[in-house]
């Protein structure tokens, strides 16, 4: 476009062109940024609600949702109750107990962590499971994504 | 560039388009509407596969999921909106595109099947239009579907066979909503962009048709002079849509729920093309306004076949007679639906144990109080 003009005219258009085609562009690919980010379609449970007599010696582990995140909880041998994040930190699969490690197993890449959900050096993941607070009153437990430690631990 | 031209050996074409101008005359400025709904089609396709990141195409979810769309997604009314308004409008500006080509006589030779996949093309955005009306699954759009997919039974023989393969249920349901969904998803756009793609291109072979007796008082160069008039129109519509859909979102109503079954909202009609279609139904038995509407179908398709004297380049009276006789039929037929229904929801035809409302044209229904409805009918 613009051949017949001289050298500088014809690059002052062409830049000016192009300018305004950005600034046509720019709202509409902002906006479809924003629409495809959105994450809050996901829905789920803000809390996952179970009783402890759900775990018992022969099944000591149960998987629960919340927010739409796998969620692993556990009695461990001293009847101490336990949840961790399920998801395995090395590609996403979802980990299991083996209360004979006693730890946590990924079947899909032989992933372990011990029974604090530390990563075993040596084997794939890299980074430890986070563990949540459990808020229990009697035999009724209430998990969030709230990490151990932090937030309102008093209960 | 010039070396990708010729590795691909598109340097004909290349050339073909470089050099195609566009004729001009008093008719000419009608050209532009083809293109103009291609953009539009390509609105729809951008804004299509947006919605289909968070729409879900089950009875449970899908009223949940646009409200979902509406509300909470960022710029999501907009998207949704802009779907739907756009959609309109690529349907009136076929309708526009297509009667201004019969007048021009467009369709006589060689553009015969150019002419043929135009009128493909239309029944595709009605096909569009009509199964994308059932998605939001509210109210007003099951009942419409329920009294669509009854109308194809009217045909003989293969009647029932339609019906079945279009709901896939006895009546309208979880079935029905994915096999719509699939056609307007799936089905459809493929169809359109392969018939859509022969249309455009038989544009290019031909370049565009100059009526009978037209004086060409210029020539328009394609590139760039003419895309530029083209990409005016484009803008300023697009300009018009997002002002619409900003100002007047497209609303949702209630969700339909199959295990409460309620009466319909008064004066439930379909959108404005199916109007003409609809107020048919009130004259004729359906089987005749069926059988009717098809013989109009194969009598439009075949008019580059028996237009005559168009096809040896005369002036053709009786047929742009036809075009006006049509046009005014449907625009009668559709003033008188909106009237009839407006009649109905201001009560003045019995409208049993339905709510009388002061809206002219409930186009989307409100929320319907179920509970007066029905305690109203059990009286």
């Amino acid at each position: 476009m613009f051949n017949h003009l001289p050298t500088k005219r014809r690059n002052v258009l062409r830049a000016l062109v192009a300018g305004g085609i950005a600034f046509f562009v720019a709202p509409f690919a902002y906006a479809i940024e924003q629409f495809v980010s959105f994450q809050g379609a996901l829905g789920g449970n803000k809390t996952a609600k179970l009783s402890a007599a759900e775990l018992t010696p022969d099944s000591p582990s149960k998987l629960v949702e919340v927010e739409g995140e796998p969620v692993i909880v556990v009695r461990e041998a001293d009847n101490q109750i336990r949840a961790f994040t399920a998801t395995c930190t090395h590609l996403g699969c979802i980990v299991s107990f083996k209360p004979q490690m006693p730890g946590f197993y990924c079947k899909c890449h032989s992933g372990r962590y011990d029974a604090n959900g530390v990563n075993i050096p040596g084997t794939r993941p890299k980074s430890p499971l986070t563990e949540l607070l459990v808020k229990q009153n009697a035999d009724d437990l209430e998990i969030s994504l709230t990490p151990k430690g932090t937030g309102s631990a008093s209960s | 560039m010039n070396d990708l031209i010729d590795a691909l050996h598109l340097r004909e074409p290349v050339e073909a388009i470089r050099s195609k101008v566009v004729p001009r005359h008093r008719s000419s400025v009608w050209y532009y509407l083809g293109g103009f709904a291609l953009f539009l089609f390509g609105v729809q396709i951008a804004t299509g596969v947006l919605l289909l990141l968070y729409y879900q195409p089950t009875p449970e979810a899908a009223n949940q999921s646009v409200e979902l769309i509406m509300k909470r997604v960022p710029f999501g009314s907009l998207v949704r909106s802009l779907h739907s308004r756009s959609s309109n409008a690529l349907i009136a500006v076929v309708f526009l595109h297509m009667f201004s080509t019969f007048f021009m006589k467009s369709y006589r030779k060689p553009r015969e099947i150019m002419w043929l996949t135009g009128v493909i093309l239309l029944l595709l955005m009605l096909g569009f239009g009509f199964t994308g009306y059932l998605l939001p699954w509210d109210l007003t759009a099951y009942f419409a579907t329920r009294i669509g997919t009854e109308v194809p039974g009217m045909l003989p023989i293969v009647g029932e066979a339609i019906v079945g393969l279009l709901r896939g249920a006895r009546s309208v349901s979880g079935a029905t909503l994915s096999r719509l969904f699939a056609l307007h998803v799936a089905v459809l756009p493929l169809i359109t962009i392969v018939i859509a793609g022969a249309h455009v291109t038989m544009t290019a072979l031909f370049g565009s048709s100059v009526p009978p007796g037209a004086k060409i008082t210029s020539q328009t160069k394609f590139l760039p002079r003419y895309v530029l008039g083209e990409a005016i129109l484009w803008l300023c519509g697009l300009a018009v849509l997002l002002t619409v859909a900003v100002l007047h979102p497209w609303e949702l109503g209630p969700a339909y729920d199959m295990t409460k079954p309620v009466e319909p909202p008064a004066g439930v009609h379909p959108e404005w093309y199916f109007m003409f279609l609809y107020q048919t139904l009130k004259y004729i038995p359906e089987w005749a306004a069926v059988g009717l509407y098809t013989v109009v179908l194969v009598f439009w398709s075949l008019v580059p076949w028996l237009d005559r004297k168009a096809k040896q380049g005369e002036r053709s009276p009786l047929f742009t007679w036809i075009g006006i006789i049509l046009i005014a039929g449907m625009l009668v037929l559709t003033t008188l639906a909106y009237l009839s229904v407006s009649n109905e929801v201001a009560g003045q035809l019995p409208s049993f144990g339905s709510q009388a409302t002061s809206e002219p044209f409930p186009l989307h229904q409100p929320a319907v109080d179920r509970d007066t409805t029905l305690r109203s009918k059990g009286k």
